[in-house]
């Protein structure tokens, strides 16, 4: 790990963290104007959530919450004040996560020697006689890509603040990215985490440590939700590079998000207007991202959440693939067993109000010109002012910069490529355009010529996209034929899922699993292609 | 600085751009800076004309009101005098090319602007011009700047509302411009009867409301001050531009004549036959646009064209 990245604000967290706490709660207190309406939709909201839960401790919650909302009419405003504080302090330290250097260190060394030894238990046993080769990426970085403009990113990272938006897919989507960054020798982050990963074996213990805070997704009410949003904002306020995933929860269908959930994005803005009139500049730059895997730990969980609901889905799954130890070990012995199957790209950086940025880190609008990014801050007057309705809009124009990037910047694999294909051969022998009626369908063979056809097809349309640079083909598939694309992609997808996604007949290709392959092609409908289920269901995809 | 009333810019020196200088002058009694090729300066008491764009930079509102086809070259200069502190709003009925582009988001594309907004509704130059009572409203995405707006031009004579549907007002006001032309065509006939116009007007606006959404505009908008209101001032006002090409052309009129007539380019003539193409290129009904695309393009005899603008007044 270079200089640079041990030079990041992250490492002196834990001098800072008691600040940090502080200034979110002089922040959300400041802010609430009416703490009793705040107590009492806190209040509400809790009672709903803990009334009927079985643990002693939701219990006593469950009571305290009851005789604080009977209270709360006969005190006092000083008395309200004091018991929002309370309130807003716990919740705080509870969000604020914790950095360990030397949990870092130990981590980061680890990674390779798990994966060699998953991949490759003779290895370990070699390297006795070097140990140095157990602790090299360089095993790892066969297997996992990370493509981008790296050396712009180091460089602005070193003069302001670098927010990464990436897409969500797997729980170990954090873990992933933390080895792009580490790999290319960019700033650890601190990132917000669903409280529920914390109660993973697997999971917790990292993140315990290294800077994730915690993001409690039961709690709906407004006081939580204006602590986690002023804690973001205080760390990138403080120069804290931050990740956090805009999607909010995991892709269930497997396509790339294309609405995105705000209130962190706009924390980015509320940080940077804020620095302005601190009189201290620090900029803030967004780093739309992509992780594309080639299968996903948890297709088979998340995509029948999505068919299951279609619209009611569980927000939070705590009992998925990765939560099984044996699970994430297949897994990753599967997927670390073929090259490029994992593939991390860091598109464009953006500024808070979505226009690009060159390496100095001077904002451009889309005639080129370099533009002063401060005056987006200043009121009609000419003052910098913290206009919540104004930033709010630049919060949705962003948001629509980063999904519009998504696009862009997602890699389509073999194995999306060969489900759009297998996909459209199932639309046309069942002749329907109801998603139910296509996925009841079990093990329509389809002959392999015309596979290799479709594929080619497909591939095609992908690279005419390409040219224009609206998508991205991973790379190798360029050239190779249809049927040596299928072939690739059925080795992918063998031996992980439970179920077998396309298994080979004399008489051509089985569609086993119409829903993972559902699952699979539904990465290109972000492109207009293949099936779409929003258009379908006439959701808008704009 | 703060408190006092910031200066205004108003873009274009024809009726229209002259008439939001007056109007913003007499509302606020603050400096109006209009950029204009056309009129000299004493016939404008209180409003500096200058001829260049550059001192525009100096007043964080302007108002842009030139035709539809100059406002991309004349976005590209101003892009190069403004930052993101200024508001642009526009009062431009026109969508570009054939992809119908709003004149906010050709600003988008040109200018470092974001708090961009658009002028709609029923009032017209002449209104202005006299400070005769009205009613206008503006869109924009951003809070600050329909406040802004408002608090420049709503008073007595004038009634300024909001909407945050930009794109909607902006497809409400230049398709309300097309219907208009429908309208004024209409009326002149005695074969039409006041409720048969006004079941053609009803259906030609659920057309339009259909082909506003697909583009992303809100319904309501188009039902609104923007979209109803406007085409409602239109049936009172026979002298309105695109009223007078309708009328015109009813009359046998070629488009290039009935063009002359209004006096003013009307930018309907040009935006009909290609909404027709979008609705159709989207698969959304458009049998109003495409028979008022044959009136203007002098393809169907009068009788041929009452016949089927009023298939969409009776759809099968």
């Amino acid at each position: 790990m270079g200089n640079a990245s041990r030079a990041a604000p992250i490492f002196r967290f834990n001098e800072q963290r008691a600040h940090l706490v502080r200034q979110t709660v002089s922040r959300v207190c400041d802010a609430t104007t009416d703490p009793l309406h705040a107590l009492n939709d806190a209040a509400y909201h809790e009672t709903r959530r803990l009334d009927g839960a079985d643990g002693a401790r939701d219990q006593e919650r469950l009571d305290a919450w009851k005789t604080l909302a009977r209270r709360l009419g006969r005190m006092s405003t000083r008395e309200r004040q004091a018991a929002l504080r309370e309130l807003v302090t716990e919740y705080a330290e509870d969000i604020a996560g914790n950095f360990d250097p030397r949990v870092y260190s130990f981590s980061t060394r680890l990674v390779p020697t798990l994966v060699t030894g998953l991949l490759n238990p003779r290895r370990l046993v070699r390297s006795v006689s070097d140990p140095a080769s157990l602790f090299s990426f360089d095993l790892l970085r066969e297997k996992v890509r990370v493509e981008g403009d790296i050396e712009k990113l180091r460089r602005l990272a070193d003069i302001g603040t670098l927010v990464f938006t990436p897409t969500h897919s797997s729980n170990l989507d954090s873990i992933v990215f933390g080895f792009a960054l580490e790999a290319s020798g960019l700033p650890p982050s601190t990132y917000g985490a669903g409280k529920n990963l914390f109660t993973n074996p697997l999971l917790s213990f990292f993140m315990e440590n290294l800077g994730a805070y915690r993001v409690d997704r039961r709690l709906r009410h407004h006081v939580y939700k204006d602590c986690l949003k002023a804690y973001s904002t205080v760390l990138i306020e403080n120069g804290f590079h931050s990740l956090f995933f805009p999607g909010g929860t995991r892709s269930r269908s497997g396509m790339v998000e294309r609405h995105l959930k705000l209130g962190l994005v706009g924390t980015g803005i509320e940080a940077y207007n804020r620095t302005l009139l601190a009189g201290r500049e620090r900029k803030v730059f967004f780093v739309p991202s992509t992780i594309n895997y080639l299968i996903t730990l948890e297709a088979e969980t998340l995509i029948a959440d999505f068919l299951e609901a279609e619209g009611r889905a569980r927000y939070i799954i705590v009992d998925d693939e990765s939560s099984r130890l044996a699970r994430v070990a297949a897994f990753a012995r599967k997927l670390l067993g073929l090259d490029g199957s994992v593939v991390i790209r860091f598109g464009r950086p953006l500024d808070p109000f979505g226009a690009t940025v060159d390496d100095a880190g001077t904002s451009h609008d889309r005639r080129g010109r370099s533009i002063d990014s401060t005056s987006y801050c200043r009121d009609v007057h000419g003052a910098f002012a913290l206009d919540e309705a104004r930033n709010g809009q630049y919060t949705r124009e962003l948001g629509q910069a980063i999904a519009r990037q998504y696009g862009r910047e997602t890699v389509l694999m073999s194995t999306h490529i060969v489900a759009a294909a297998a996909f459209s051969l199932l639309r046309q022998a069942t002749d329907t355009q109801d998603l139910f009626a296509m996925l009841r369908v079990r093990d329509e063979v389809v002959d392999r010529d015309s596979l290799a056809r479709e594929v080619n097809r497909v591939r095609d349309q992908v690279i005419d996209l390409e040219k224009s640079g609206e998508a991205r083909l991973h790379h190798g598939l360029h050239d190779i034929s249809g049927g040596d694309m299928v072939a690739q992609a059925m080795r992918a997808f063998s031996g992980y899922h439970t179920t077998s996604v396309m298994q080979p007949r004399a008489d051509g290709v089985a569609l086993h699993d119409p829903k993972l392959l559902l699952y699979y092609q539904n990465r290109l409908t972000s492109l207009g292609l293949g099936y779409d289920p929003d258009r379908a269901a006439g959701r808008s995809a704009s | 600085m703060s408190g006092a009333a910031p200066a205004v810019g108003v873009i274009g020196g024809g009726p229209w751009g002259l008439a939001l200088a007056r109007a913003t002058r007499r509302a606020k009694r603050a400096e109006v800076v209009l950029y204009t090729r056309r009129h000299d300066e004493a016939a404008h008491p209180g409003i500096r004309i200058v001829r260049t764009l550059a001192p525009l930079a100096e007043t964080p509102l302007i108002i842009m009101a030139v035709p539809s086809p100059v406002v991309r070259l004349v976005a590209r200069d101003l892009g190069d005098h403004v930052s993101g502190r200024h508001m642009v709003v526009h009062g431009i009925r026109g969508l570009s090319d054939d992809d119908l582009l709003t004149v906010s988001q050709i600003l988008r594309d040109e200018t470092p602007v974001r708090r961009l907004g658009a002028l709609g509704g029923p009032v017209q130059a002449p209104e202005l011009h006299s400070g005769r009572a009205s009613a206008m409203i503006v869109g924009s995405a951003f809070p600050d700047v329909t406040a802004t707006v408002a608090a420049t031009l709503d008073g007595p004579w004038l009634q300024v509302k909001t909407t945050r549907d930009l794109l909607g007002l902006e497809w409400a006001a230049a398709l309300m411009g097309c219907l208009s032309v429908g309208l004024g065509y209409a009326q002149v006939r005695e074969d039409v009867s006041p409720g048969l116009l006004a079941a053609l007007l009803s259906g030609a606006v659920d057309e339009a409301v259909g082909i506003a959404r697909v583009a992303g505009a809100d319904a309501s908008t188009l039902y609104g001050l923007g979209g109803y209101g406007d085409l409602l001032a239109s049936m009172a006002l026979p002298g309105r531009p695109e009223v007078v090409v309708g009328r015109a052309l009813a009359r046998g009129a070629t488009p290039a004549e009935a063009q002359r007539e209004a006096e003013l380019r009307v930018e309907a003539v040009d935006l009909v036959p290609r909404v027709a193409r979008f609705a159709q290129r989207h698969g959304v009904a458009h049998g109003f646009f495409a028979a008022l695309a044959e009136i203007l393009s002098g393809a169907a005899s009068p009788e041929a064209a009452v016949a089927k603008l009023f298939r969409v007044a009776r759809p099968d």
